[in-house]
C-alpha cells in the first residue's frame, strides 16, 4: 500500500512539474508575493498589489507601441475630447525616472498587461478595491504632470469638446520623438568647500570614456528636472545628494582632492596619470573595454598581448595599423618581425640582412 | 359666576393643549433616531489622491440647478487662497492644504455633509423635516422646514447653511448625497465626475475595508485614522488623509453620537411635562397673586 501511494505521489509531482512553476522562471523570492512561509492552495497568502517588484518582462522603448488614442470613454456629450498618448516618447524618457514600471506597476509573469486588464471601465462597480480605468489613467498622468506644471489643467492634455462630435483624428499620429538632449561638455562648479572650491566635472568624459549611462546619475529625476515651469521652485541638489552620485566610483568620504581643487582641472589624461600615453586607436575606447574588472584600474601591463592575446597573423587585419602587408609578408607570424613584443617598430633581421624599416616597406601604406 | 366658568374653560383648554404639544414634542424627538439600514451606502474621500481640480464643485452645482461658472474656470487655483465652507451657492467645496513632505503635492480636502449614521440635525429638527434615509442620505423636506436653524446649531460639522436671500422662503441647504440621482441608480454627481476617483462610492462596510487596506498597504502615505469610522457614532462619508485631521480643519469629535448628548438633555427637560407644568405653575402663581391683589384693592379703598 505504501509503495502504491509513493508511486502516485511521484507520478503526480512529475505531472505538475512539467510546467515550470513561476518562481523558477522569474527568479523571485517567495516572500515577494507571499506573506506566509508556506503558501498552500487553500491559503496562498498572496500579497495585494505587489507593484514594481513583479515586473518580469523588460523590453526596450523602441518595441513599445508608439502612440495610443485613449478614446474608450468617447461620447458626444463629454466635456473633453479623447487624448493621444505619446506612449513611446514617454517610455523612452522613463528610464531617467522609474522605468516602465512607473505606469505598468503590476505584471505577473508573462507579457506586459495593459491598464484595462485590471481596472474596470465603469465607476459603478462591485469591486471597489482598485480605482476604475478613468481614474487609473488620470492618476498616472497627473502624478508626474502636476510635478512640473504646478497646475492641474484638463486642457493641457484634453481639447474641449464644445458639444460637437469629437473631431479628434483617429488615424495614427506621426511618431513623436523627444528632441535630442544637449549635454554639457564640462561643468565648473563652485562649492563651499574651503580646501578646494572648484570642482571640474567633465560630463562628456564620464559618458564617452567612463561609459556611464544617463540613468547612472540622472535617476528619479523624471520630467521635472527639465520641464519645470517654475525653475525657482526647483531646489538645487543637497551636498549629500551630489556626493551620492559620485560616490559609486569616487571615494567621496576620504579623497576630497580627487575632485575638489583651487582651480579648474584638465580632463583625464591617461599618459599623465599612468605614464602610458594612449594612441589614436586606444584613446577612443571606454575605460571598461580594457579595465574589465569593475572599479579596478590597476594591474594591466602595457604589453599588447595583455589584452590582445587572441591575435595571430591569421585573424589580425594588419591594414588597421596603416600598413597593408603584401602577399609574401602576410604569411609570416607576428613575432617574425615584431621581436620582443615590440609592436611599434618591426625588425627585418630575421629574414633580411641589409634591409631596415621604414626604408623598406613590407607592404603599402594606407594612411 | 360667568367669569368663573370662562376661567375654567381656559384652564381646561390650555392644559389639554399643553398636553398635546408635550406629547407631540416627545414623539418628534423620538423620531430623530436613525432609520437607516445597518449597512448604508457611503463615500470614501481619499485626500491624498484628490488633486483639487474642483470638478466635483461644478458637477454638484449642475446636479442641483445652482448657477455656476463654466467648467474651465474651475482650473483657476486662486480659489484656494481663502479657506471656504459649503453654503447655498456651493454644496461642496475643496480646500487646499500645504503638504509639508512634498511641496508639489498639496493635500486637497473636499468638504460636504458627512451624512452621519445618527444625525444630530434630524434629532434637532422640531418639525421633522430632516430625515435619515435607508441608503444613508440625510435629506430634508423644504415644505416642512420652518427655518428655525436648529439643524445648523446641532450639526457637529457645521454643514447646513441658511439661504438668507429669500426671506419668505426659508430654506436650509446642504449636500443631499444626490438623493434624486441615487434613486435612479445614478452615482452622486461628484463621484461620477472625479477624474482620479478620490471619492469612492460603495457600501459603508466595503469602504471601511478598502480604507483599512490602503492604510495597511501604504503606511507611509496615510495616517492610521479613518475619519468618520467612529466619530459622532460613524458617518456615511469617511476620509483618509496623510496628516492629522485637525490640521485639515476638521473638528475634533468624540465617538459618541451627537443626538445622544442633545437628546439626553432635551428629553430630561421635557420628561413628565416639566417645562410646561412649571411654566403654568409660574403663570398661575402670578395670576393668583394678582387676583388676590385686585380683591384686596377695593377693601383698602
Amino acid at each position: 500500500m505504501k509503495i502504491i501511494s509513493m508511486i502516485i505521489i511521484i507520478l503526480s509531482t512529475g505531472l505538475f512539474a512539467q510546467e515550470k512553476p513561476h518562481f523558477v522562471t522569474q527568479e523571485l523570492q517567495c516572500s515577494t508575493c507571499h506573506t506566509c512561509e508556506v503558501p498552500t492552495k487553500n491559503n496562498p497568502c498572496v500579497r495585494e498589489c505587489i507593484r514594481e517588484y513583479l515586473v518580469s518582462v523588460k523590453h526596450s522603448a523602441k518595441e513599445a507601441p508608439e502612440n495610443i488614442l485613449i478614446n474608450r470613454f468617447e461620447k458626444i456629450e463629454n466635456i473633453y475630447q479623447p487624448v493621444h498618448f505619446t506612449h513611446q516618447l514617454h517610455a523612452e524618457m522613463s528610464h531617467l525616472a522609474g522605468g516602465c514600471q512607473t505606469c505598468h506597476h503590476y505584471n505577473p509573469p508573462g507579457r506586459i498587461l495593459t491598464c484595462i486588464e485590471c481596472h474596470e471601465t465603469g465607476r459603478k462597480r462591485e469591486d471597489i478595491s482598485k480605482p476604475d480605468l478613468k481614474a487609473a489613467y488620470h492618476r498616472q498622468c497627473i502624478d508626474c504632470h502636476r510635478g512640473w506644471s504646478h497646475e492641474i489643467n484638463c486642457v493641457s492634455c484634453h481639447a474641449m469638446n464644445e458639444g460637437k462630435p469629437s473631431n479628434i483624428d483617429t488615424k495614427p499620429m506621426p511618431k513623436t520623438v523627444h528632441p535630442e538632449i544637449k549635454t554639457p561638455e564640462r561643468m565648473v562648479i563652485n562649492t563651499e568647500y574651503a580646501n578646494g572650491k572648484i570642482v571640474t566635472f567633465n560630463h562628456k568624459e564620464h559618458v564617452d570614456l567612463f561609459g556611464l549611462e544617463c540613468q547612472s546619475c540622472h535617476s528619479q529625476e523624471s520630467c521635472i528636472k527639465c520641464h519645470d515651469k517654475n525653475p525657482d521652485k526647483l531646489k538645487s541638489k543637497m551636498v549629500h545628494e551630489t556626493h551620492e552620485n559620485c560616490a559609486s566610483c569616487h571615494d567621496t568620504d576620504n579623497n576630497c582632492s580627487s575632485c575638489h581643487a583651487q582651480k579648474e582641472k584638465p580632463g583625464f589624461d591617461h599618459g599623465q596619470r599612468t605614464g602610458w600615453q594612449l594612441n589614436k586607436l586606444h584613446s577612443k575606447l571606454s575605460c571598461s573595454s580594457c579595465h574589465q574588472k569593475k572599479g579596478v584600474f590597476t594591474g594591466l601591463k602595457s604589453k599588447c598581448s595583455n589584452c590582445h592575446d587572441s591575435w595571430s597573423s591569421e585573424n589580425f587585419d594588419h591594414a588597421i595599423t596603416g600598413l597593408r602587408l603584401d602577399e609574401i609578408h602576410l604569411e609570416n607570424e607576428c613575432a617574425d618581425c615584431h621581436i620582443d613584443d615590440n609592436f611599434t617598430k618591426p625588425s627585418c633581421g630575421n629574414c633580411h640582412d641589409d634591409i631596415e624599416y621604414p626604408d623598406f616597406m613590407p607592404g603599402t601604406l594606407t594612411k | 359666576m360667568k367669569n368663573q366658568s370662562r376661567r375654567d374653560f381656559l384652564k381646561i383648554t390650555t392644559i389639554s393643549a399643553t398636553a398635546l404639544v408635550g406629547a407631540s414634542a416627545t414623539k418628534l424627538f423620538a423620531s430623530g433616531n436613525p432609520t437607516s439600514s445597518i449597512d448604508p451606502m457611503g463615500v470614501l474621500v481619499d485626500t491624498t489622491v484628490c488633486i483639487g481640480c474642483r470638478k466635483c464643485e461644478w458637477a454638484c452645482k449642475k446636479a442641483h440647478n445652482i448657477d455656476t461658472k463654466p467648467i474651465e474656470d474651475y482650473d483657476n487655483r486662486s480659489a484656494f487662497e481663502n479657506y471656504r465652507r459649503p453654503d447655498h451657492t456651493s454644496l461642496t467645496v475643496v480646500n487646499e492644504f500645504r503638504n509639508p513632505t512634498a511641496e508639489s503635492k498639496p493635500y486637497d480636502v473636499k468638504v460636504q455633509c458627512m451624512h452621519c449614521n445618527e444625525p444630530a440635525c434630524v434629532s434637532a429638527c422640531i418639525v421633522g423635516a430632516m430625515t435619515k434615509q435607508e441608503n444613508g442620505s440625510v435629506i430634508w423636506d423644504t415644505d416642512k422646514c420652518i427655518g428655525c436653524r436648529f439643524c445648523m446649531v446641532a450639526c457637529p460639522f457645521q454643514i447646513p447653511t441658511f439661504e438668507y436671500h429669500k426671506a419668505l422662503q426659508p430654506d436650509i441647504t446642504k449636500c443631499d448625497f444626490c438623493f434624486e440621482r441615487t434613486k435612479e441608480a445614478l452615482l452622486p454627481a461628484c463621484v461620477e465626475i472625479c477624474p482620479v476617483e478620490a471619492v469612492t462610492y460603495g457600501k459603508r462596510s466595503e469602504l471601511l475595508k478598502l480604507a483599512k487596506k490602503r492604510i495597511n498597504l501604504y503606511p507611509e502615505r496615510y495616517k492610521e485614522h479613518i475619519l468618520g469610522e467612529h466619530e459622532v457614532g460613524g458617518t456615511s462619508w469617511m476620509y483618509l488623509a496623510g496628516m492629522d485631521f485637525d490640521k485639515l480643519k476638521f473638528p475634533k469629535l468624540s465617538t459618541k453620537a451627537a443626538p445622544g448628548v442633545s437628546e439626553a438633555i432635551q428629553h430630561g427637560i421635557f420628561s413628565y411635562f416639566v417645562p410646561p407644568a412649571s411654566l403654568f405653575a409660574l403663570l398661575g402663581g402670578i395670576m393668583w397673586l394678582n387676583k388676590n391683589k385686585s380683591k384686596s384693592e377695593p377693601d383698602t379703598e
